[in-house]
């Protein structure tokens, strides 16, 4: 075996472990709020998150995996010796999956985005210096970070405003969920749509423009409506006077509407996070075709479905697991904030992505919870964790910046 | 391993429920203690007495358990402050109830017949607006689902205004009984005045009872 194929079987491993990780560790994350709330079973949360993380990182995956293969990294510094890239992207999926392997284990709720920036920026800084580090792309990364679960808050909180004021607070509200459950799915499929429409679907060779885009995730939509407006007309009326009653069948509305957000925020993991795995693999593969480094290459579709198809192997295999203590655990959490918290986070996370930010979906779930929570929405909200989500930063980026440095050294000393 | 579920920590809502659940019993407790008293069924109410005070105790439990469970981590959707005014009004009419049962027990006394009727009035009186009280607790987490608001803060407000008003009629009776009791010339001093405590304190577990109600209305407004 020469070195080549050597490399390239190196990082097609790493890159399959590092999926699985993902896999694992984020989707218990994404689908927990609707096992919590038994809107799904842990089976059916399962095989939602199989098929729409699969279509998330295949379709629209692309984006963001641009960001973590060049945008960070001076590629001008390697082109002399592009065979240091292959290395320091081997290094830093290793040391990012190691170090999610470990924060599993361990019970710390860390990012798998966290993980693979911070070894990327650490192997970079150890083979190119300073100057190696685009940190403008850095910075907009990390600023990304903080941003996004503010924002998912802010929008889980006025979600949760807004459907408190025209649901909740209203005499009939189970009259008028079933009058808003069309609008939200319609919502949900044109956001939906557009993000597969618009600049996703690479791989399928659809271009579309934005106009038409818009057009076609309005169609999208509309069939949505159709399908649900029928289906909401169906559920039946429960008298004004019977409040208790009235309450449970709103809330049973609420849970068609988490399981099209269920499928939501898998979908927006899988396109925001695939790049993780597959972004590093991709540098590889392509210094080790052309033997220089590139500026602009396509992502092969074969990386984005190896990467997809591990992750859900991933959740299948180890978040599973986790999936099944979920749904014994009791949570006090109800489908409507499960909702509004989901629907947030998921947006906000699509719309990150689709600009090749790389954030990270748990922690926008953690602000869009907390969203809800301040919206008086959540009989009690445990703040503890959210110290825990920041001490995660603060180990998880030196961390994997350290491990990643340290193993390219290793693999420069033994392979180079 | 540690997921977003871990947020969502252990309602203390659900406790509450259960901690007047427990004071209902009490409040139970003290038509049965008055009937045995009046007919001098001194065993009966040592018996039920006992019951009480077990009751006061099992409340007492949970109320340090929600106490100690509630770290300052912890966001509740009501002031936190107000959360522990509601606690404290829910245990206070279990304490009310038991210095009832205290009462009963110092000395056997004779109820004078004259007596009997309107202090059972009273008595069943104070356990129906108190009964109304623990009913309101258990509507608490319908009014989280409806985010303090609709017709179940509409139910509350009523309940809460109804509460108040039936305190009013409580305090009424409670002069007029205490007017009826004075008036009666052979009481023994000691009679007298542990008759007297008695219907002050069936006054307090209504005071008492109110509380919930306004502590009550204090979450919907804000």
């Amino acid at each position: 075996m020469d070195l080549n194929t050597l490399l390239m079987v190196l990082a097609v491993s790493a890159c399959i472990y590092m999926a699985c990780n993902i896999g694992a560790n984020d989707v218990a994350n994404a689908m927990g709020t609707s096992v919590g709330s038994s809107s799904l079973t842990f089976k059916q949360a399962i095989y939602i998150a199989a098929i729409a993380e699969f279509a998330g990182a295949f379709f629209v995956g692309g984006h963001v995996s641009d960001t973590i293969r060049k945008g960070m990294l001076d590629p001008t510094i390697f082109s002399e010796t592009p065979i240091i890239l292959v290395y320091g992207m081997i290094a830093a999926l290793l040391s990012a999956a190691l170090w999610l392997n470990i924060a599993s284990y361990l019970g710390w709720p860390v990012s798998t985005t966290h993980s693979i920036v911070g070894a990327v920026v650490g192997f970079g800084i150890m083979a190119g210096g300073m100057d190696a580090i685009n940190w403008i792309k850095v910075w907009s990364v990390v600023m990304s970070w903080v941003v996004s679960p503010l924002i998912g808050g802010l929008v889980a909180f006025l979600l949760f405003r807004f459907l408190t004021n025209q649901v909740f607070r209203r005499r009939n509200p189970l009259l008028y969920a079933k009058r808003i459950l069309p609008y939200m799915v319609f919502l949900v499929c044109v956001i939906l749509a557009n993000a597969m429409f618009y600049k996703g679907l690479k791989n399928l060779h659809l271009n579309f423009s934005f106009p038409e885009a818009i057009l076609y995730s309005f169609i999208v939509g509309a069939i949505g409506f159709f399908i649900a407006k029928p289906l909401s007309k169906k559920i039946s009326d429960v008298p004004r006077k019977e409040i208790h009653k009235q309450l449970e069948a709103t809330e049973n509305i609420f849970k068609y509407l988490q399981i099209t957000t269920a499928f939501y925020i898998a979908f927006a993991h899988g396109s925001n996070d695939v790049a993780n795995a597959v972004g590093p693999l991709a540098a590889v593969f392509s210094i080790l075709n052309s033997g220089t480094v590139e500026m602009k290459v396509a992502m092969p579709t074969w990386i984005l479905a190896l990467g997809g198809g591990f992750i859900v192997f991933g959740l299948l295999i180890w978040g599973r697991r986790v999936m099944e203590t979920i749904g014994k655990k009791i949570t006090e959490i109800t489908p409507s904030r499960g909702f509004c918290a989901t629907f947030a986070a998921a947006t906000v996370v699509l719309i990150c992505s689709k600009m090749g930010l790389p954030v990270s979906t748990t922690h926008t779930l953690v602000g869009s919870v907390i969203g809800v929570g301040l919206a008086r929405g959540l009989p009690t909200l445990n703040l503890g964790i959210v110290k825990e989500i920041v001490m995660s930063w603060l180990a998880t980026v030196p961390f994997t910046a350290l491990l990643a440095a340290i193993l390219f050294k290793v693999m420069l000393l033994t392979i180079g | 391993m540690r997921t977003i579920l871990s947020m969502f920590a252990k309602s203390p809502f659900k406790p509450l429920v259960n901690h007047i659940d427990i004071v209902n019993e009490c409040v139970n407790l003290i038509t049965p203690l008055f009937n045995s008293y009046k007919s001098n069924d001194y065993e009966e109410v040592e018996k039920i007495a006992k019951n009480i005070s077990n009751f006061e105790h099992d409340a007492d439990k949970i109320k340090d358990d929600i106490r100690q469970h509630l770290p300052k981590s912890i966001f509740l959707p009501v002031d936190k402050r107000d959360f522990m005014h509601l606690l404290s009004a829910q245990d206070d009419i279990a304490d009310a109830v038991e210095d009832l049962a205290v009462l009963v027990r110092i000395k056997k006394v004779n109820v004078p017949d004259k007596l009997c009727q309107p202090l059972m009035e009273l008595v069943d009186f104070v356990v129906t607006l108190a009964n109304n009280a623990c009913s309101m607790i258990r509507e608490l987490e319908d009014l989280l689902e409806a985010s303090f608001g609709g017709s179940e803060a509409e139910k509350i407000e009523k309940m809460a205004s109804d509460l108040g008003k039936a305190e009013y009629e409580a305090d009424k009776k409670q002069f007029l009984l205490a007017q009826k009791l004075f008036s009666i010339n052979d009481l023994s001093a000691a009679d007298l005045f542990l008759l007297n405590e008695l219907i002050k304190k069936l006054g307090g577990v209504a005071d008492q009872s109110e509380k919930i109600g306004k502590t009550l209305r204090v979450f919907l407004s804000r």
